[in-house]
């Protein structure tokens, strides 16, 4: 009794604390256009854009922390997003110096297909958590957990919906479209840290210098879960099978 | 397969100082480039990363890395030039005109601006080398669950980081096998090539599925998760000297905050750039900041007579 009553309260904290980061975002997102002239204008300067930026994407990755201690029950589901995240995080080094064309995004995919949200978005972490530890960290780090997090949580809708599951294909667009749009989170850091004025033309500005970046990254996500695709989901599929997991 | 980390222990003063005060000083600066604009507050917080960086002898990793620094310099430059007209000193107007952007007109302002934010990209990125350089993997993780982050996903990064060596030598291993039964690695077109690699890739993959297997057996057999309370076979120690040192490596920001609030450390590019100079007072902060930045030097030196003595 006594212990339910501790779990309702966590749970409760839980969503409160993923409410107030979900508010915290959607002021962050809204406030330029309603802002204009206030205080809380980015471009006077008053408000830090930037660090209140970075904020938001830090708590947004501690709350996905949060959930991933309760949808975690034991320790089969912290040793497989360990063993995945390091495979994906060698796979990222050799391929450091072309830019955005990186295998990770692979192997992030298809776990998050196979395993579900929570296993996608550790292993897209645990990435960059384990490869920065030989390409450095920096205050991109979070941004870069958070974007490839984004990848495996998404990557485990595909499989809810019944017209793209177990297509290929499907999995291809998906790796190359998430190529741009981790770009398009990414370059939010440089963006309100560098630029002035914070202005739709800036940004477009800021997305074009990533152009090359990005689109390597689209093409690599794009060739790799191709070519390897369905083969690592089948050997992920059969592991699934063989014990029983539930997604994660 | 040949991997390394970032971190090589030297054995240095600054290696050997306590990974909670070398994780406050970086964030100190780095928030403190973010707050300020001043360009001479942001070379000062760029200066005070050098004699750091010398001392951990980190400076050939450094001087790597500020390349591309370099590089990223170049494009802010760049970028804030091409979009921002506000500036009153037109060094150069172009006759044609970029679509949405129009007429292109290069302003010494918008210039300076883009030199002061790649200052406060070098002050970030040179901090940031202090913490990959010179704090060890575990002890970082270790300060992780001190500093109460959710525990599960730190284990998860800590086994990661055990993986690795393991998946190298896999890896190696898997690949020699399949030399063995006559797979050429580097022979044929770019399809071979590919399939080649996935003759590896996916023996390695359920190879590791397996092995995943197994620690968790291990784990559990070890009763992981049957206490709530932990022990830990390696722990940060957070003597008297060691919180001195970390409040040391914190009082910068603080200080900063408390500059900002007085109105020292902002700057104004447009449309015309302020005085640089920050005035008498100014300068006096200035050095009181460099000397609060620098302190963590002899708190480092002093440790290590310390723990000699």
């Amino acid at each position: 009794m006594c212990g339910n009553v501790k779990e309702t309260g966590k749970r409760i904290v839980r969503y409160i604390y993923l409410v107030i980061v979900l508010c915290l975002g959607i002021f962050i997102i809204s406030v330029p256009f309603w802002g204009k002239g206030s205080f809380l204008d980015p471009n006077l300067g008053v408000f830090n854009w930037g660090l209140a930026a970075t904020v938001f994407v830090s708590l947004a990755v501690l709350g996905f922390f949060q959930e991933f201690e309760s949808a975690a029950a034991g320790a089969k589901e912290i040793a497989l997003v360990s063993m995945l995240g390091t495979i994906s995080a060698l796979s990222r080094l050799p391929f450091a110096a072309m830019m955005g064309f990186q295998p990770c995004g692979l192997f992030i995919i298809c776990a998050g297909y196979v395993f579900g949200p929570m296993a996608g978005f550790m292993v897209g972490c645990l990435t960059i958590l384990i490869s920065n530890l030989f390409l450095g960290h920096g205050p991109w780090t979070p941004y870069q957990m958070f974007s490839w997090g984004l990848v495996g949580v998404t990557a485990a809708w595909l499989r809810r919906c019944d017209l793209l599951r177990g297509k290929v294909a499907v999995l291809v667009v998906f790796g190359f479209v998430w190529g741009y749009l981790y770009g398009l989170i990414m370059n939010i850091w440089f963006w309100t840290n560098f630029v002035y004025p914070l202005t739709l033309k800036t940004y477009l500005l800021t997305l074009l210098n990533a152009v090359v970046w990005d689109g390597t990254r689209a093409l690599a996500n794009a060739f790799f879960v191709g070519f390897f695709g369905a083969r690592v989901i089948g050997v992920l599929e059969r592991f699934k099978k063989r014990f029983s997991w539930n997604a994660v | 397969m040949q991997i390394s980390l970032r971190y090589k222990d030297k054995g240095t003063v600054i290696h050997r100082l306590n990974p909670f005060a070398k994780l406050a000083w970086v964030g100190s600066v780095t928030l403190l480039a973010v707050i300020f604009e001043h360009p001479l507050f942001l070379l000062l917080l760029f200066l005070a990363t050098l004699p750091v960086v010398i001392l951990a002898r980190a400076w050939r990793e450094w001087v790597s890395l500020i390349r591309f620094v370099i590089y990223m310099s170049l494009v802010i430059v760049i970028i804030n030039s091409l979009v921002m007209y506000h500036g009153t000193h037109v060094l150069l107007e172009f006759t044609f005109e970029i679509p949405t952007l129009g007429n292109p007109k290069i302003t010494l302002e918008a210039i300076c601006f883009g030199l002061g934010m790649s200052l406060r990209l070098l002050a970030i990125v040179s901090a940031f080398t202090v913490l990959n350089f010179t704090v060890h993997p575990d002890d970082l993780m270790l300060a992780m669950i001190k500093l109460k982050l959710p525990y599960k996903s730190v284990l998860a990064m800590s086994m990661s980081t055990r993986f690795i060596p393991t998946l190298a030598g896999d890896l190696e291993r898997i690949t020699d096998v399949q030399r063995a039964r006559g797979l050429e690695m580097d022979k044929g077109r770019l399809r071979q090539k590919l399939k080649s690699r996935g003759a590896v890739l996916i023996p390695l993959l359920a190879n590791s599925l397996d092995r995943t297997v197994q620690v968790a057996e291990a784990m559990e057999s070890r009763a992981f998760g049957a206490l709530k309370k932990r022990t830990y076979h390696r722990e940060i120690r957070l003597g008297t000297y060691d919180l001195v040192t970390v409040c040391a490596a914190i009082s910068p920001f603080f200080f900063g905050l408390y500059l900002r609030y007085l109105g020292y450390g902002g700057y104004r590019y447009y449309p015309s750039l302020q005085k640089i100079d920050p005035g008498q007072t100014g300068w006096l902060f200035l050095a009181a900041l460099a000397v609060l930045l620098l302190l963590i030097l002899p708190l480092a030196w002093r440790r290590r007579r310390y723990i000699l003595d």
